[in-house]
Order: structure tokens, then sequence, then C-alpha cells
């Protein structure tokens, strides 16, 4: 799975360094802080429900890093933790901007992500740092695929128009793969049960990445 | 025998309109579109006979069939085999709506043609002013049609008759609502007017809006049981989740349910040229184990207020609506002060928690339990 998501990140790397070869002038956003081009309707649908998902993502993931700091706020692993946090909150602040100067809707769900984040990061904490790790790791596996995914459905529509919000999707997917790589440094796979663990994490976050887009 | 020579001499014309269109296309590319040009025009050329054949109003009712429907490609070419043949008979809705694929194509040949839809919206215009007359029905669009000069048989555009009436009218009071407010946040912006407080502000968004009934509230319970059709409904929800979001758009609520407060801080006027600023205000805190839904109850409770303030409209016999404004003023009210003691009550929460806390400490460290040993 970790190598699954090296390669497709090195596929677009790799595409995005062909079409840096051969590309037509960038669009330069007239409005300083959007980062939307003008859509028409379709495709405004399109942005829209990839944004609520993001929000409601990086809803989940504050949550989760709260969750875990309730329980091992205390520990020596607990420095780590604010940081991956305070790193996640940048991002949630992000989208509360986009969401909130493009009208989009957020997602009625965030209630659950709200107490299904702070549970699920409350509850792999209490497993110890490892355990802490390992949810880490799962989530943010999962949310590097979706950021990919939607970097890749952006890049096929149209990388020129939609430059901003690229590069704003592309960094946030860089820090959450930096997260990744920090969970695995810190022992995340020493966990016992860690296969099961992460897989039922990632079906969990899978499950809410598709009803997050819907309601 | 007669309807054979008319066939032949159709077909003959359109031979012809084709024969045109090969030889002498101006500037188009060797692509469908040449061809559908040239098609186009043989249309616009059987159309125009047909118009002197059948009555004006059902043939203007039609070329206006002929218009800006999706515009598919690839149905062009089944489409132009079957043009011939139904262009005898125009007025059959599938038929035409095959038809209506050329006219897009060629943006400069339908100038003189309206879409579709706005023809609807001139006839539901017109209609509006037979209203108090006729009520919501099918008679008063029949009558608006023919100010207009159009027969009354154009009600058979109208597949919803009186819902479309209806829809138009609360869509038409909507989009002159969002004018207003706009129009008002612009001198807000540009500094010739003051920013109202949020309660204020949907009192008189919401007056506004009503204000717009005045005209009909005679017949607007008529309407009103009108959008109640499962028909309708989906409509005139959208109509009315959309006003209300424009409404607190406007209003300067930029919440995305993490956190939350009632008066929400608005931006402050910027330079002109930036409309509407786009600086999110909120104090960046996430709350623990908030079950708030900004987004959500603020537009669920501004509908409940519109639709009861509505409600009590149509029974209100006081001079100018005094009565309805003072309801509406009151649930402003009820809705500000239920925003207050939410606050008052999980700051109330939280403060006895941490007493909770502290004295479970104290107790702690009394009975010994808190020395590490």
């Amino acid at each position: 799975m970790q190598r699954a998501a090296y390669t497709t990140d090195s596929l677009v790397k790799r595409w995005l360094r062909h079409r840096l070869k051969c590309r037509a002038p960038l669009q330069v956003s007239m409005r300083p802080y959007s980062v939307f081009p003008p859509v028409d309707s379709e495709e405004k649908k399109m942005l829209d429900r990839m944004m609520r998902v993001d929000h409601a993502g990086e809803y989940g993931a504050n949550r989760i890093y709260a969750g875990q700091m309730a329980v091992l706020g205390r520990s020596r692993s607990a420095p780590l933790i604010q940081e991956m946090w305070e790193q996640e909150k940048k991002h949630l602040k992000k989208f509360d901007e986009i969401l909130a100067v493009n009208r989009i809707r957020p997602t009625a769900l965030l209630p659950l992500w709200n107490v299904a984040g702070f549970l699920l990061g409350a509850s792999t904490a209490l497993l110890g740092k490892e355990g802490a790790m390992a949810c880490t790791v799962a989530v943010e596996e999962s949310i590097s695929e979706h950021y990919n995914s939607q970097i890749r459905t952006l890049m096929e529509q149209d990388p020129d128009k939609y430059v901003e919000l690229l590069k704003v999707i592309k960094e946030f997917r860089d820090d959450e793969m930096e997260h990744h790589d920090t969970g695995l440094e810190h022992e995340a796979e020493s966990l016992p049960g860690y296969w099961l663990l992460k897989n039922a994490i990632q079906l969990g976050c899978k499950f809410a990445i598709y009803t997050s887009q819907r309601i | 025998m007669a309807a054979l020579l008319l066939r032949a001499l159709r077909t003959g014309r359109t031979l012809r309109g084709l024969g045109s269109a090969v030889a002498a296309p101006a500037t188009s590319t060797p692509r469908c579109s040449s061809l559908t040009q040239g098609f186009h025009s043989t249309a616009l050329r059987l159309q125009d006979e047909s118009k002197s054949d059948k009555s004006s109003s059902s043939s203007s009712s039609s070329t206006s069939y002929h218009e800006h429907y999706q515009a598919h490609p690839a149905d062009q070419d089944t489409t132009a085999a079957s043009h011939g043949a139904s262009a005898d008979d125009p007025s059959t809705a599938d038929a035409s709506r095959a038809n209506t694929s050329y006219q897009d194509q060629s943006g400069e040949q339908s100038e003189e043609y309206e879409t579709e839809e706005q023809l609807q919206a001139r006839i539901l215009t017109a209609a509006l002013e037979f209203v108090p007359l006729h009520g919501w029905t099918v008679d008063a669009i029949a009558a608006g049609a023919e100010t207009l000069e159009l027969s009354s048989a154009s009600t058979g555009m109208f597949n919803n008759g009186a819902g479309d009436l209806v829809l138009h009218f609360i869509a038409q009071c909507n989009s002159q609502l969002t004018e207003i407010l706009a129009e008002q946040n612009n001198q807000v912006q540009l500094g010739q007017a003051e920013q109202k407080k949020t309660a204020d502000f949907l009192r008189d968004a919401v007056e506004t809006r009503l204000r717009m009934n005045i005209p009909y509230i005679d017949t607007w319970p008529q309407a009103m049981s009108i959008l109640l059709l499962p028909y309708n409904i989906p409509d005139s929800l959208k109509h009315l989740s959309t006003m209300v979001d424009d409404i607190w758009y406007y209003a300067g609520d930029r919440s995305t349910d993490v956190s939350g407060s009632y008066h929400h801080p608005r931006s402050p006027p910027t330079s002109a040229h930036t409309f509407l600023s786009p600086f999110h205000q909120h104090p960046h805190k996430i709350r623990p184990a908030t079950l708030q839904m900004n987004w959500y109850t603020k537009r669920a409770a501004l509908t409940g207020i519109y639709n009861t303030t509505e409600l009590v409209m149509l029974q209100d016999s006081s001079p100018d609506f005094q009565d309805t404004w003072n309801f509406l003023d009151n649930r402003i009210q009820d809705m500000a002060n239920m925003a207050t003691s939410a606050k008052q009550v999980q700051s109330t929460g939280e403060a006895v928690v941490q007493g909770f806390m502290g004295a479970a400490v104290t107790l702690k460290n009394l009975t010994g339990l808190n020395q590490r040993r």
C-alpha cells in the first residue's frame, strides 16, 4: 500500500514535469485570495463536492489529533502530535476560507466526524504511542491517496485552469505524506494487530469520504 | 395527390438548400458544422414556409421549440435525415426537440429567435398581471400570452401550468431580493451606508421579500397550496433554500460549522473593488466535542421564521401588515435569544466541568491519591 502511494506520487510528478516542459502560459488569478477559477455550474458542483469532502477530512483529522492529545497529552510524544495537529489546523483554516468564499455547503455529517474522530484518536492513543502512530499512518495514507486522486482528476480536466487549487491540494498532500512518514518512523508498525487496525481505519476513511461527498 | 406534390416540393427545396450549403461555406471548417449550417438554413426556410401555412401563434411557439435544448452533436446526423419529414409537423414535441440542436450551433442565425426559456419567462411575466383576476391558473397564463399577441394555445408549452407561474414569480422575487441585498452590500463596502446589525439585516431582508407578495396577497393561499403539490415541492424547496442562503451570505455569515457565534463578526469594508472581502474573520477555535451545526441551524432557523411570517401575513388585516412585521421582529428576537442562551449554557457547562475537575483534584490531594510513591 505504501509502495503504491509512492508510485502514484512519482507518476504524478513525472507527468507534471512532462506537462511543464510543454505548457501553455499559466493563468493569473485576478482575485488575490481566490483559489477557484471561474467555472460553470457543472464544474462548480464537482468542485463543491471535492472541497466539501476535503473540509470534512481536515476537520476529522483535527478531531483525531485532539483525541490523541487528550490521552497522550502528557507523554513524551505530545510535542510530536501537537506539531502535526497544528499543521492540520492550518489546513482546516484554509478549507474554511475556501468554503466561505465560494459559498460551499459544508457536509451535514460534521457532528458525526467530530465525535467519531475524537473517539478514534482517543481509543488508538489508549493503545499507547504506537497505537496513536498507527492511527496516524492509516489516516494520513488514506488522505494522501484521496488528495492524489483529486489531483489526478483536476489534472485530467485542465491543469492550467485549476493551477491555484492544485497548488493548495499538492501542498496539503505533501504535508500529509510527511505525517505518514513521521508515523512510520515512530514505530507505528510495531503495534500488535497493526495490519488489522490499519485496514479497519482505512475502510472507515473510505466510507467517510464517500458519504461526505454526498450528504 | 396534393400532399405528394407538397412533399416533393419540400424535398426539392431541402436538396437545394443542401447544395447551397456545400457550395459556399464561407469560413466553416470541414466538419459537421458546415453540414449542420446547411441543414439549419434549410430548416429556417422550411420554417418560413410553415409559418405561412399555419397560424402565426403556433408557428412562433414552434420556432421557439426549435431552440436551445441540449445540443448533442451525435443527434444532428440522425435528426438531419428526419428533418425533411418532421418539418411538416413542427408541433410534435419530440421531433421539435430533436430539431432544436441546429440552431444552437450557428449563433448568428438564431439571433432573431429568443430561447424557449426566454419566451416562457416573457409569457409568465405578462401573465402575472392577470393573477388577481384569474388566480394562479392556466387562464392567467393564457391571458398573458394574448397580451403578447400569441395564441392562448401557448399554454401548452407549460407542462406544469399554474405551478410554472408560481415558481416563476418566486424566482423573480428572489432575484430581485438578491439584487437589492447586493446593492446594499455594495453601498456598505463603498462606505456610503452603515452596516446593519445582523438581526436588523435579517428582518429587513425578510420584510423586503415578503412585501413583494403584497400585490398578490389575496390569491397567495392558492399559490402556496400549489407549491405544496408533490410535483412542485423540490423546486419550491430549492428556491426557498437558495433565498435563505443568499440572505445569510449577505448578512455576513461565513460559518463552516467549526466555531460559531450568532453575531458573526463581519468582514470590514475593504477597498471598493473587492466586492465582498474573502477574509475569514472567525477566531479559529475548535471547541472540544461541540455538536454545533452552525451553517445548517442558521439557515433552518431563518427558513422557519420566513415560513411562519408568510403564513401570518396571509391572515393579517392590519394597516400595511404591521402585525406581520411585529411578529417577524419577535421571531428574530427569539432566534437571537436562543443563540445567546445556547452559548451561555455551553459556557456554564464548561465552567461546571472545570469546577468538578478542580473538586476531584482537591479530593485526590486530600486523600493522598495524588502522591507518587
